[in-house]
């Protein structure tokens, strides 16, 4: 090696350890891309598990399942999920079109989530005023938590899966500052229930 | 005289206390509930917003974030009551809930200052230290070089072949 080459070699030595002393502050300035931000939201049976999901539900009697919102937006986020009812010929919120269900909603629960963090709700519900009328069944009351509230919603006899089911899901919404509004965000789950008279 | 201008005047103002406390106890119309409603909406938005801000800022906002769930919790039974018609309890979650929300705003917002504060103070500090650290690595660095260079020299001078 010749007096140049050992030159090039020592700045390149000197450049690469000026860039370990700057990088505290580079740190501060550059902001590298984080990783994919997505948002969770999930159901559990009544035992804090993924089984044991409410199915056949009497008239008048109480269940009970958790529902849980995760957020990994790179930020703190606020969510609130639209409670709504239906039966199987209603319509469900478009994954491909990224637009809610159009039925009403019945209740709601906000979520504030810290990055990296969930937040879970006891969701305790019944209903109430179920009647049977030969291949058609009604219930008037759903129960959340302490309060009713009247849906007047019909199903019909399912033949293939025999009963008469109804449909309880959960629509996630994101609040969007730039809009000052809630926008859906294209997650929902949903429990099947088989309503039955006991 | 003094007795009975106090007795009077003790029971005018039991009677206005009356008054408001019947106009409170009063079913409310829907209009006002629904005010109400829209305005802790309006107001919750506003505080998960300074919070966010506060949080962009790099303070701590766990404390906040436990409040805005409550705060939370009491305009979803606003919404949830005015929906089944209960418009007395959607008015009082809902101004509960709007006072609770411009708490936490505020505390927000002076996070937010404290914040901003630290993390200039902590740009200045760690500023200065890395420019002093690379000054006197530019420094060291030359007189290395020298030092290198002048080895260097002395042992290629050394194996230079002499006539004797």
């Amino acid at each position: 090696m010749n007096l140049g080459d050992y030159r090039l070699l020592y700045v390149l030595t000197c450049i690469g350890l000026a860039l370990i002393i700057v990088s505290p502050t580079l740190a501060m300035f550059v902001r590298l891309p984080g990783s994919e931000s997505f948002s969770e939201l999930w159901i559990l049976g009544p035992g804090h598990m993924a089984e044991d999901y409410p199915f056949n539900v009497g008239a008048n009697e109480t269940y009970k399942v958790y529902l849980g919102v995760g957020n990994h937006m790179g930020g703190s986020e606020y969510y609130v999920v639209y409670v709504k009812l239906r039966n199987q010929t209603e319509s469900l919120p478009d994954n491909l079109n990224k637009t809610p269900s159009s039925l009403p909603t019945l209740f709601e629960y906000r979520f504030f989530v810290r990055d990296q963090e969930t937040d879970e709700r006891e969701v305790l519900f019944s209903f109430d005023g179920a009647s049977f009328d030969g291949n058609t069944s009604s219930v008037q009351t759903l129960t959340l938590d302490g309060l009713s509230v009247d849906v007047n919603e019909c199903a019909a006899w399912d033949q293939t899966n025999s009963g008469f089911y109804y449909q309880l899901f959960f629509e996630l919404w994101l609040y969007n500052a730039t809009t000052s509004g809630f926008q859906f965000h294209n997650r929902f789950v949903g429990l099947w229930l088989n309503v039955t008279k006991t | 005289m003094l007795k009975r201008d106090y007795a009077f005047a003790c029971i005018v103002a039991l009677t206005l206390v009356l008054a408001m406390r019947l106009n409170v106890c009063s079913a409310l119309d829907q209009s006002e509930a629904q005010a109400a409603v829209a305005n802790a909406d309006g107001g919750l938005a506003s505080a998960y917003g300074a919070v966010a801000e506060a949080e962009q800022a790099g303070g701590n906002v766990t404390q906040l974030v436990a409040s805005l769930r409550v705060a939370g919790g009491l305009l979803d039974d606003a919404h949830d009551a005015y929906r089944i018609g209960d418009y007395d309890r959607a008015y009082s979650s809902a101004s509960n809930c709007s006072s609770e929300a411009l708490g936490i705003a505020s505390q927000a917002a002076s996070l937010k200052v404290q914040a901003e504060q630290a993390s200039s103070n902590a740009l200045f500090f760690t500023v200065t230290l890395s420019s002093v650290v690379l000054s006197v690595f530019f420094v060291l660095s030359l007189l290395g070089w020298r030092y290198l260079k002048n080895r260097y020299e002395k042992r290629v001078l050394g194996l230079r072949p002499e006539l004797r």
